[in-house]
């Protein structure tokens, strides 16, 4: 549950009025009973849509849409409250469980898979995958896995938000702070006249670099401004220097100003990640020792001017409107976040379509998003061409994705909770290393992919983009089927002795179709591939499945866990188009 | 949606011409000249490999090679704002090493320079094994080197942005641009595996790249052709449900079989077609490898908990391997360490600068102890280096260090000219950088600019592999040509 006193503490840590879902996403004149205008074409088409938007297609969820037509399904999920998780994992290990970063990750999948505010959980893992923070670094680690957890649970929230106040939810976000270095950051030290030391650079290079606007000036539909044929860069060197002093004085919401202590706080989880307190002239004056934040003038982005002497927040605050409000950020978030939900080449035209809704004054995330999933290209693939890589259209899908959309399609049956509360769902864990990926687990902060990542081979040659191929190696492979093996021939409803480490696939309306390979296919191929499955495959399921059939002692279940092990292994299920 | 799809080949001729009209052209002839002094130079029958250890984020490489006379000394340690103090200011506010006794044990003499006041150095305390190492003249070190268009001074810096490579100080640009060996934006290709195109063809199994990644996707091993295998440290695992080692039950070869028929479908979609390819890659050289390499063992023990070191005995093993099967005459390996981007935590904590370099020189002793005579027997055949994409401020930011330029690589092996620095590159800077802040070459933190070029660097190694044709110098290093000397001599 969303608690109110969190929200507030967002809402004065920015100085925004609250903006949640700006957009008037107005029903009333839409009966229940109704057909939409927008309903999809057919159930494939929503299982399609779903795909995109979710965390994997439910048949309650795609009957559901039928009903509602894409519009005001949108609208509703726009307006659903975040699922977070932040409360329920601080019982846990207030119940004394151990403190690692399985706990949070059980709770991730546990909301992928069962959050009825499915699009803004899926927005919120797409967020974090631009507004990086990973317990990979040695200063979170699982020391603040309560606090990390919290910082998903802001991009839920901010999920449907202004870009802007998104930009200062993350950056004052001591998660955030510890990652890229503005907690505990201060201002140059002068010893004797001479500056001996000056503030760490690292925040303002990445809010920059990866947050906001990127390395080079960008026309609205992605291209790069050129002069003399050259790109132009949108900053230098000088241009971080004097940023970075921006970024200075920040420490624990909750370390003692009386008698003061900028090394101490962070002694609850809420002073561990409620947004930062900064020790600038807002707290202390100018001429304390106490005064932490850098107070001369700072010529920053694009020239600007931010002037000597402002409070620590008047400063952030005027930092990241000049950032935010540079041409930049609507193509450069508008594309990745195509590239997280759609395709990783999208056109120019969609890019522009999507930068002009990320720049209409009022608009907020929500509308970028109800925008992108609703865009023509989104909604209607090229037609299938004939020969090999004549189509450069979709992506690959996220190996997270994979894992979700199968629990999703088959009715996956969660543990109990254990003694602690928790309920578990990663088995053995180790998507990181297995996958490539997992929930804020980025070894860097240029996440599992880059944006423009190009697969040597067709990929390169062709000038086309493959973010998610990055993590996708002969070795990958082997261990995200390995995973995916262990979640489906190794925990099904009903098996003898289940684990009770993950939830339980519900294998029965395969079974029930033992005997009729066909017909197991058939449903495969509507639950996992939107009815996308090519006559090859199914054909190659078909004969496996009638192989099996003969075996002595087959049994249904194998029968039926072999087709979806297999199908996800598919190339065609591996691509999302 | 319309794609428009360029061929390689005219991508590659867009990037020549840009070659051409700039530098490459005019100075072809001094690249032929090179060609002519190296042609006595032929490309051996006997194994050779180059191993790449990737610092990623950035080494604080003025830190792990540090001045040891007086002077120089306290030049060092005034720029990086005081000698570290563990007592009063444990986060680091001064950055440089406290010398003493155990600092003494860690000092070396540049054979390279014969006038002490300034040929003597120390190691990073972490580093006694480096030390060693160098003392017995099998590891070198580069300095001052960086990615540079051509050789610049300050001047030439504040003349115009034309002078020096665009994105200095981003991770992302730097690292492709080491990895490129070429200061430019838009390419997709590695010199290392440039290299591969030109040397594979004497490798006998076509089936085995001769780029092979123990750290996942890079561009360094990137090729025309060449496709860099991708193998885990933990070697070959078995892929679960599927036939691994016939016979296998009738419903598991049902499975397999299907699996095999996914792989070997045509697909219209790029993304369906590249997953289905990598994954046919690795069921065959799952094939080709998995019975051989788990019956590959060394004698030699690698440090645990170090992922370096675990990277590096995959390695050991692979060439242990491949020199026994005769899988190949060249091999490009590449590895990696992270965690270099020290902006806090640099001098304390769990994985600071120190941990970094003990796990980096434990486990380079280890992989050289591995090519000895006692195991893998290849100490001549194998030239490990570093790279990383670049040093870092000498100043302090209170805690750790900032994104700099210029850096210091080192080479091991027993091709290696070691005990020696490296530091000149034939243009206007050379020799260890004056780290005095703001002094002729460096920027006011600290950020130096380098006097060697990165294709200087690399090429003196790829010729070292026998990639020794002028025109394949240039191709793969467009901007060689505007350095004086294209061959550094320290392997």
């Amino acid at each position: 549950m969303q608690t109110a006193s969190k929200a507030i503490a967002y809402v004065f840590a920015l100085g925004f009025a609250p903006l949640a879902g700006a957009s008037v996403h107005d029903q009333i004149f839409k009966g229940r009973f109704d057909i939409p205008t927008d309903q999809p074409a057919s159930v494939n088409a929503a299982a399609r849509f779903l795909t995109q938007a979710t965390f994997g297609p439910t048949q309650a969820d795609i009957a559901y849409l039928m009903a509602q037509g894409y519009g005001e399904w949108i609208d509703e999920q726009l307006s659903k409250p975040a699922t977070i998780g932040e409360p329920t994992i601080e019982a846990i290990v207030n119940a004394g469980a151990k403190v690692t970063n399985t706990i949070r990750l059980n709770r991730f999948f546990w909301q992928a898979v069962y959050a009825p505010d499915q699009l803004r959980q899926r927005m919120a893992y797409a967020l974090s995958q631009i507004f990086v923070v990973s317990d990979q670094a040695s200063g979170i680690g699982n020391n603040y896995m309560v606090p990390l957890s919290q910082y998903q649970d802001m991009l839920a929230e901010s999920a449907f938000l202004p870009y802007a106040q998104v930009l200062l939810n993350a950056t004052w976000h001591p998660m955030m702070g510890r990652y890229l270095n503005a907690f505990h950051n201060v201002k140059a030290t002068i010893v004797g006249g001479v500056q001996t030391t000056s503030p760490d650079e690292n925040y303002a290079r990445e809010v920059m670099q990866l947050f906001s606007i990127g390395l080079i000036e960008r026309n609205k539909d992605f291209s790069p401004v050129l002069q003399g044929g050259q790109p132009v860069p949108t900053y230098d060197q000088n241009v971080i220097t004097q940023t970075a002093k921006v970024f200075t004085g920040f420490t624990w919401s909750d370390a003692p100003t009386n008698p003061p202590g900028f090394y101490g706080g962070g002694l609850t989880f809420a002073g561990e990640y409620d947004p930062m307190a900064c020790w600038g002239t807002e707290l202390f004056p100018a001429s304390s020792n106490q005064m932490r934040h850098d107070i001369t003038v700072k010529a920053v982005l694009g020239g600007a001017m931010i002037a000597a002497n402002q409070t620590c927040a008047q400063d952030v605050t005027d930092e990241l409107a000049i950032i935010a409000t540079h041409p930049n950020v609507a193509p450069f978030i508008a594309r990745q976040l195509i590239q997280r939900f759609v395709e990783s080449n999208p056109s120019p035209a969609y890019i522009q379509r999507m930068a002009t809704v990320f720049d209409k004054p009022g608009n907020d995330l929500g509308d970028v998003i109800k925008a992108i999933l609703t865009d023509p290209e989104a909604m209607n693939p090229p037609p299938p061409c004939g020969s090999a890589n004549c189509d450069g259209y979709g992506k690959l899908r996220e190996p997270v994705l994979r894992l979700t959309e199968l629990w999703r399609a088959f009715n996956a049956q969660a543990p109990a909770p254990d003694p602690y509360g928790q309920i578990a769902m990663i088995g053995n864990g180790g998507f990181l290393g297995n996958f490539g990926q997992a929930p804020l687990e980025s070894p860097t902060v240029f996440n599992f992919y880059l944006p423009d990542y190009q697969q040597p081979g067709t990929f390169a040659d062709n000038g086309l983009y493959s973010p998610e191929l990055q993590i996708t190696n002969e070795s990958t492979t082997y261990t995200t089927a390995d995973t995916y093996y262990g979640f489906t021939a190794k925990a099904y409803q009903g098996m003898p002795t289940p684990p009770t480490d993950r939830p339980l696939i519900d294998l029965s309306a395969l079974a029930a179709n033992a005997a009729n390979p066909a017909a197991i296919v058939a449903t495969v191929n509507a639950d996992l591939f939107y009815g996308s499955m090519s006559a090859a495959t199914q054909s190659a399921l078909t004969t496996m499945l009638a192989s099996q059939i003969a075996v002595t002692n087959m049994t249904p279940q194998e029968e039926a866990w072999s087709a979806i092990y297999v199908a996800m292994l598919s190339p065609e299920f591996a691509a999302q188009r | 949606m319309s794609h428009s799809r360029h061929s390689r080949r005219e991508f590659l001729r867009n990037l020549g011409c840009v070659a051409c009209g700039g530098t490459a052209a005019a100075l072809l002839p001094q690249l032929r000249m090179l060609g002519t002094a190296l042609a006595s130079t032929s490309v051996s029958s006997a194994y050779q490999a180059l191993v790449c250890v990737y610092l990623y984020g950035g080494n604080d490489a003025w830190n792990m090679l540090v001045p040891f006379d007086n002077t120089r000394y306290n030049t060092y340690a005034s720029s990086r704002s005081g000698v570290y103090d563990a007592t009063n200011n444990p986060g680091g506010l001064g950055l440089a090493l406290p010398t003493g006794s155990q600092v003494a044990l860690q000092k070396i003499v540049d054979g390279n320079d014969p006038s002490s006041a300034t040929n003597q150095y120390f190691l990073h305390p972490a580093m006694p094994e480096m030390t060693q190492l160098f003392n017995q003249g099998r590891l070198a070190f580069v300095v001052n080197t960086g990615s540079l268009v051509k050789p610049i001074t300050m001047a030439d810096y504040n003349t115009s942005s034309a002078n020096y490579p665009a994105q200095l100080f981003s991770h992302a640009d730097q690292t492709n641009q080491w990895q490129q060996a070429y200061a430019e934006q838009g390419i997709t290709l590695g010199w290392g595996g440039q290299c591969g195109d030109v040397l594979k063809s004497g490798n006998p199994n076509a089936q085995l790249s001769p780029c092979i990644s123990i750290a996942g996707a890079n561009r360094y091993e990137v090729g025309v052709g060449t496709i860099p295998y991708q193998l885990s440290s933990g070697g070959l695992t078995n892929l679960s449900g599927m036939c691994n080692t016939p016979p296998c039950s009738a419903s598991t070869n049902a499975r397999d079989t299907a699996l095999q028929t996914l792989l070997g479908e045509t697909y219209a979609n790029d993304f369906a077609g590249g997953y289905a390819q990598i994954f046919q890659r690795g069921r065959n050289l799952f094939n080709l490898l998995d019975t051989n390499l788990a019956g590959t063992t060394l004698n030699t023990m690698f440090p645990s908990g170090n992922s370096l070191a675990a990277q590096l005995q995959t390695v050991a093993k692979m060439i242990k391997l491949s020199m026994a099967q005769n899988y190949a005459t060249r091999q490009i390996y590449y590895v990696n360490l992270g965690s270099f981007d020290l902006h806090s935590g640099m001098m304390s904590g769990t994985n600071d600068h120190a941990a970094l370099l003990t796990s980096l020189s434990q486990a380079l002793n280890a992989f050289w102890t591995c090519m000895g005579p006692g195991d893998v027997n290849a100490q001549n055949n194998v030239t490990l280096f570093t790279m990383s994409e670049f040093a870092r401020t000498l100043q302090s930011n209170g805690s750790g260090s900032d994104h700099g330029w210029g850096t210091v690589q080192m080479a091991l092996g027993g091709a290696v000219k070691g005990g020696k620095l490296y530091s000149n590159g034939g243009g206007p800077i050379t020799g260890f950088p004056d780290q005095a802040l703001n002094a002729p070459n460096n920027f006011p933190r600290g950020q130096m600019i380098p006097g060697i070029g990165v294709e200087q660097y690399a090429a003196t190694l790829a010729q070292w592999m026998g990639v020794t044709s002028p025109s394949d110098l240039a191709t793969i290093f467009p901007n060689l040509a505007n350095f004086g000397m294209t061959h550094l001599g320290f392997v």
